[in-house]
């Protein structure tokens, strides 16, 4: 091979990066033994609950619970709920995470800033961010809006916080190095910032998303007229434990989606990094 | 010492007059990382600056390339002084300084797309760099693809293609293994003869201080190290660098400089090891 991988240990640019999980390096044997793995547990609950051991009262068999998800599926029942969380999500995203990125390199770059803010900040990042779910319902009332702000909060310290440590840890050498090419502030935060704060950024992406549907799904669950978190209140309400089983299953593959498709993004846009057996 | 003269003194490429710095450690108490630092380096001059670990060389040409003011005294460029970065300057560092995420022909092709020129043009201008440093078949390589050598040429490549009247190279070849180094500063040496650029080249090693430059100039053990030996190396060029350690003329100077230096290396050894007999 003509890529030689000979390494300084002085290489700060890329040795400084985190060691990450990458999808698609599994190998079949342990591909089967998950899917094995799958399967075995789900044959022993439904078995068990046939023969007593565990209440499906509490515990609802497997074939019960995918009967009702493909109830829910097949009758276009969950579609509006599913529709209105993700939109509730999808907006506690765009915006938690637009503000987290804006005010993290703000703060990040003006050092004045970072030091005003930064007991604001850690005190409303101290706060349980659940005990505002309450007064955003009476904020902004039962529609989509306090799910919103409640899913906001959750998502903006998360990128907040990494966007600043990720400029922050900038090396310092690839800063001057681009300060001496000719680079303007402007120039820097293109060139070097944003790529460099990127890996942080992605690395908050990823739980930014499961929190903004964790938002949504509970403030809905407080108080909503729509929504998977509705959907699953109101079953809980009739002591209907399968149609709870199947809602969470529901949300669990939903978000397995959309995180596969954030690796996507992520792998393409941090193509430049080298992987760990390369 | 020659004083500074306004009226008849040439525009330096790099000036620094009477220049120390000091830093603030991180227990609130100052470090004097260099003092009373006189440079004065005229266009088209190869100068090196050797010292003994901890002498406070990357701070000096820190302080020339404006990354660094000057705790005291005054750096100045071709008769301006020095504030912010110098612009007429490049800056070679010890460490990668490549941009990971960018290829290596948009590694090289920054300072040009940031100064305006146009992408094709640059990315032109880019390949012919590369071409000229060895690397055109790799100029879509992110860097850490490429091997330690390769990506030294690339940074050289980066540096040179802004056409900067000062070079500022920082132990740019220490990562290298022995003949990958002696190639680069053929390499090196090739670029810069006749090219009218000024070059301030900081190493640990006089051999490769000696073989390159005019002047060779030696910094004291640290900290507030200053400059304790200036020497001219009148070895006729173009030098033969795979040779040139045989020349009785390099012996002597060799000899000659090593002989100050050494004084130094063995002091800043000692205090090494009283601090650590110290804190052990």
């Amino acid at each position: 091979m003509s890529t030689t991988t000979e390494r300084t240990g002085r290489n700060a640019g890329v040795a400084r990066q985190r060691p990450r999980r990458r999808a698609g390096v599994t190998g079949p044997g342990v591909r089967a033994g998950q899917v094995g793995l799958t399967v075995l547990v789900l044959i022993a609950w439904e078995l068990l609950c046939r023969v007593g051991v565990i209440d499906d009262f509490f515990f609802p068999r497997p074939s019960e619970i995918l009967k009702t998800v493909w109830e829910w599926v097949g009758s276009g029942f969950v579609f509006p709920h599913l529709l209105i969380t993700l939109e509730e999500a999808a907006l506690a995203f765009i915006t938690g995470a637009a503000a987290g990125l804006l005010l993290g390199f703000l703060l990040a770059r003006v050092h004045f800033l970072e030091q005003l803010f930064e007991p604001f900040l850690k005190m409303f990042n101290a706060l349980p961010r659940v005990v505002l779910a309450p007064i955003f319902l009476l904020w902004f009332g039962l529609g989509i809006w306090s799910k919103v702000a409640f899913g906001f909060t959750l998502v903006f310290f998360i990128v907040f916080f990494n966007t600043l440590e990720g400029v922050k840890s900038v090396d310092r050498v690839l800063i001057d190095n681009a300060r001496m090419l000719g680079a303007s502030e402007r120039q820097l935060l293109r060139h070097v910032f944003i790529p460099s704060a990127l890996t942080w950024i992605f690395s908050s992406l990823h739980i930014s998303v499961g929190f903004a549907i964790t938002g949504a799904v509970v403030g809905e669950y407080l108080g909503a007229s729509a929504g998977m978190g509705y959907a699953i209140a109101q079953a809980q309400g009739v002591f209907d434990t399968t149609g709870v089983f199947a809602g969470m299953f529901i949300l669990m593959f939903v978000v397995l989606i959309i995180d596969l498709l954030v690796n996507r993004v992520e792998r393409h846009l941090l193509r430049w990094r080298p992987t760990n057996n390369g | 010492m020659r004083q500074p003269d306004q009226t008849e003194a040439p525009d330096y490429a790099v000036e620094l007059n009477a220049c120390s710095k000091e830093f603030t450690t991180p227990h609130g108490g100052t470090y004097q990382a260099v003092q009373d630092i006189d440079l004065k380096v005229e266009p088209g001059r190869f100068v090196s600056i050797v010292g003994p670990t901890g002498s406070g060389k990357s701070t000096i040409l820190h302080m020339a390339a404006g990354l660094l003011e000057p705790s005291a005294g005054t750096a100045a460029s071709f008769g301006v002084p020095v504030r912010g970065v110098n612009r007429r300057a490049s800056y070679m560092f010890q460490q990668d300084a490549l941009l990971p995420w960018k290829t290596v022909i948009d590694n090289v092709s920054l300072g040009l797309t940031m100064a305006g020129v146009p992408k094709p043009e640059a990315n032109d201008r880019a390949r012919r760099w590369l071409e000229k440093v060895g690397l055109k078949n790799f100029t879509d390589r992110y860097p850490h693809q490429l091997s330690g050598g390769m990506r030294k040429r690339t940074s050289l490549a980066q540096a040179w293609i802004v056409d900067p009247d000062i070079l500022l190279m920082d132990e740019p070849f220490s990562a290298l293994d022995v003949q990958t180094r002696q190639i680069m500063e053929n390499e090196l040496l090739a670029l810069w003869q006749e090219s009218g650029k000024a070059v301030v080249f900081i190493t640990h090693d006089l051999d490769e201080a000696i073989a390159l430059s005019d002047e060779v100039i030696i910094l004291g053990a640290g900290p507030g190290s200053t400059v304790v030996g200036r020497y001219d190396i009148t070895i006729p060029r173009p030098r033969d660098l795979l040779e040139i350690r045989d020349d009785p003329q390099f012996v002597e100077l060799h000899r000659e400089i090593w002989g100050r230096l050494k004084i130094e290396v063995s002091r800043t050894y000692q205090s090494t090891v009283r601090q650590e007999g110290g804190a052990a």
